[in-house]
């Protein structure tokens, strides 16, 4: 973790708060317990960094299903996203090993399922308030008066330029 | 409120409130002149902007269908948003980053100065960086631009501590560069809290904008006419060839006519071709003012690509002004490093969100993942350079159409050899710089969607060349006239807006004294 606080802009809605545990996927509109989760294990493998616990991953898959609930067209490509992940190899892609997992997705690269699944899970995974906590992006900053009095040059590690440069 | 009637051919309809037609709406509300200033995007207020990268790219940017075509990066990674500007009131000024640097004079003489390079459409302008000069010292002073009337630079931040360290250790020309963002409290605005945030609209108003400044004071003439969320689909000409009337559509739906003395076009580089394109009769076939078929030609949109680099320690480079450093050792034409024309460094800072987004789309794995668990230690640094003009970068109309009902664009756009010498060239020098300061690793980012998008109506000394004459009016429909970066001869390296405000102001002149003297 970083010595910094992360903040989403006040005047957006607050980032979801799914349940722990198995009963995370009672919150979503379309996808069943099988799409969602294979959508987890999907994003894990596309983007796995250790440090990040399961619910950010579900959150991005969260985003997902409302992306699926509002666009029909989105919905489908979700669907045949995991018809191909499962039907790669003769075992589903939650019964993977990280190397099948891998070999199943480099397979379908080319596919425009993959590129949404690539596309949105950047997308959502990335503009999680606990990911920018965990990697050191502070976000907004009008409300707390910017960051002119917040660190905006603290840098130190460098000569300083001269003034006025 | 002013409010012109619809039948009145008084009018000088401005289609587009961005930095051209926001910036001519006022000028020439300001010399007496009756305008109304269509815009197809909402009314904002800096209470609406957010302080969250895809929150306000999705509040401002126009997202409306677009195809790409070509083997330009940019089609493979953005194929159906290969331009990226705004609709709303403002235009893309509500999301420039205030680079403000002037064209210089070789660059305004690309044909005669880089000579014949095959499978290019290089012209001279038709105007001089002479005739410019004034418009450039109107437009600094009017945007509050840094180092220029006496206003100081920007302050050094983070991000651009690790620029200098690096340029400074090669022997570069490196400074904060100019901007038309307030150092200090200017003209009625508050400098900058540093929020980092002006891209999503700019909450504090420190940085210039034409929803900001130009649009009010226009307004407060009373000659301006401002008509939000209307969608221009058709321009309309008299029977001896003069624009006449704009159709647009407003937001409940309903078609309207605007009868006009004079048209002009603003609405962005692709909107403007692809409007022009769209209206056709009987005496312009293949599209208004396109009886020579440069509508739509000789796009170009920069040479844009950025450098992330990690460190070892923190450099946060979300914290303050993100463009803020400029080097311009590599500006002039210089034959000796094997490719036409020149090219800025510029700082470039972005958050988490769009970092992971536009720093390689479509890497995957736990190398993309190694480098984008560094954001805090990261650094970026970038270019904007010219790119050749070429006869079939262009943009057309697709069978698809749109709510409107008019057709989608094509944004096609095949790299040039020289292109390719000067992205290289670049790379290694942003690379370099970065290294100089003790980056760890470099990671080579290509272009985002196009946001320098210039010249597909271009202004060129004789017909046969180009759209629009020095005046930037239409050589065939003397009452019509584009004012954004459409129509640029050639693109210069220099980010567009500064360029395109001082042309706009010239243009309110121009079409000011053709006025007195009845000529239109």
């Amino acid at each position: 973790m970083s010595a910094i606080t992360a903040h989403k802009d006040p005047k957006l809605p607050p980032p979801v708060d799914l349940p722990e545990g198995a009963d995370w996927v009672k919150a979503l509109a379309l996808f069943d317990p099988h799409v969602a989760e294979t959508l987890v294990a999907v994003a894990r493998t596309l983007y796995p960094h250790e440090g990040l616990p399961e619910r950010v991953y579900r959150r991005t898959v969260f985003h997902f299903d409302a992306m699926a609930a509002k666009a029909p067209g989105a919905a489908q490509t979700f669907a045949e996203f995991v018809d191909l992940v499962d039907g790669a190899l003769p075992m589903a892609f939650l019964e993977l090993t990280e190397s099948y997992r891998l070999q199943v997705l480099k397979g379908i690269e080319a596919t425009t399922a993959f590129q949404l699944v690539q596309r949105s899970t950047v997308r959502f995974l990335y503009d999680d308030l606990e990911v920018w906590q965990a990697f050191g992006y502070e976000g907004a900053s009008v409300h707390l008066g910017g960051y002119v009095k917040r660190g905006f040059n603290d840098l130190d590690w460098l000569p300083d330029p001269p003034p006025g440069v | 409120m002013t409010a012109y009637e619809l039948d009145d051919d008084g009018v000088v309809v401005i289609i587009g409130s961005g930095a051209g037609g926001g910036t001519l709406a006022n000028e020439l509300a300001q010399r007496g002149i009756d305008v109304v200033l269509l815009e197809a995007g909402k009314h904002l207020t800096p209470d609406d902007f957010v302080n969250d990268e895809w929150g306000g790219y999705e509040m401002l940017s126009w997202l409306d269908k677009r195809t790409s075509s070509g083997n330009w990066r940019v089609a493979k990674d953005h194929p159906t948003a290969p331009s990226w500007s705004c609709q709303v009131v403002g235009g893309t000024t509500t999301h420039w980053s205030a680079c403000c640097y002037r064209l210089i004079a070789d660059e305004m003489r690309a044909k005669t100065v880089y000579g014949d390079i095959p499978g290019t459409t290089l012209i001279d302008w038709p105007i001089t960086l002479e005739e410019i000069e004034p418009y450039y010292d109107l437009a600094e002073a009017k945007m509050g631009v840094t180092r220029t009337n006496g206003l100081p630079g920007l302050p050094a931040n983070n991000n651009f501590k690790v620029m200098y360290a690096g340029a400074s250790a090669l022997g570069l020309n490196v400074s904060t560069g100019r901007h038309a963002i307030n150092s200090v409290p200017y003209d009625g605005r508050p400098a900058t809290t540093q929020d980092g945030f002006t891209i999503t609209g700019d909450k504090v108003g420190s940085r210039w904008s034409t929803l900001n400044v130009e649009i009010p004071r226009g307004l407060a003439t009373g000659k301006l006419e401002l008509r939000p969320q209307s969608r221009a689909v058709q321009i309309e000409h008299d029977e001896a060839g003069k624009a006449s009337a704009v159709v647009y559509v407003d937001a409940a739906g309903v078609t309207h006519r605007q009868k006009a003395r004079a048209v002009v076009m603003a609405g962005n580089c692709v909107e403007s071709s692809r409007l022009l394109l769209h209206s056709k009769s009987a005496r312009f076939p293949d599209g208004l003012a396109n009886g020579y078929g440069h509508v739509g030609r000789h796009y170009l949109r920069h040479l844009i690509q950025t450098v992330w680099s990690v460190f070892d320690k923190p450099v946060y480079m979300h914290r303050g002004e993100i463009m803020g450093g400029m080097i311009d050792d590599f500006v002039r034409h210089d034959p000796g490093r094997g490719f036409a024309g020149g090219y800025y460094i510029e700082m470039n800072s972005m958050g988490l969100p769009t970092t992971a987004a536009f720093m390689d789309p479509g890497w995957w794995g736990r190398d993309f993942v190694s480098v984008i668990e560094q954001y805090a230690n990261m650094a970026g640094i970038f270019m904007s350079g010219e790119d050749m003009p070429q006869a079939d970068n262009r943009v057309t109309l697709t069978d698809e159409v749109d709510a409107y009902g008019v057709p989608v664009a094509n944004i096609h756009y095949d790299d040039h050899p020289n292109d390719l010498k000067m992205r290289v060239h670049g790379y290694k020098q942003l690379t370099a710089i970065h290294k100089a300061a003790g980056a760890k690793r470099s990671i080579e980012a290509p272009a985002y969607p196009a946001s320098h998008n210039l010249g597909s109506n271009r202004m060129a000394a004789k017909p046969e060349d180009g759209v629009l004459d020095g005046n930037c009016r239409a050589w065939e429909v003397p009452n019509l006239f584009i004012t954004d970066g459409s129509n640029f001869a050639t693109g210069g390296a220099c980010n567009p807006t500064l360029t395109i405000v001082a042309l706009a102001i010239r243009q309110a002149d121009f079409m000011a004294k053709q006025m007195a003297a009845g000529e239109l």
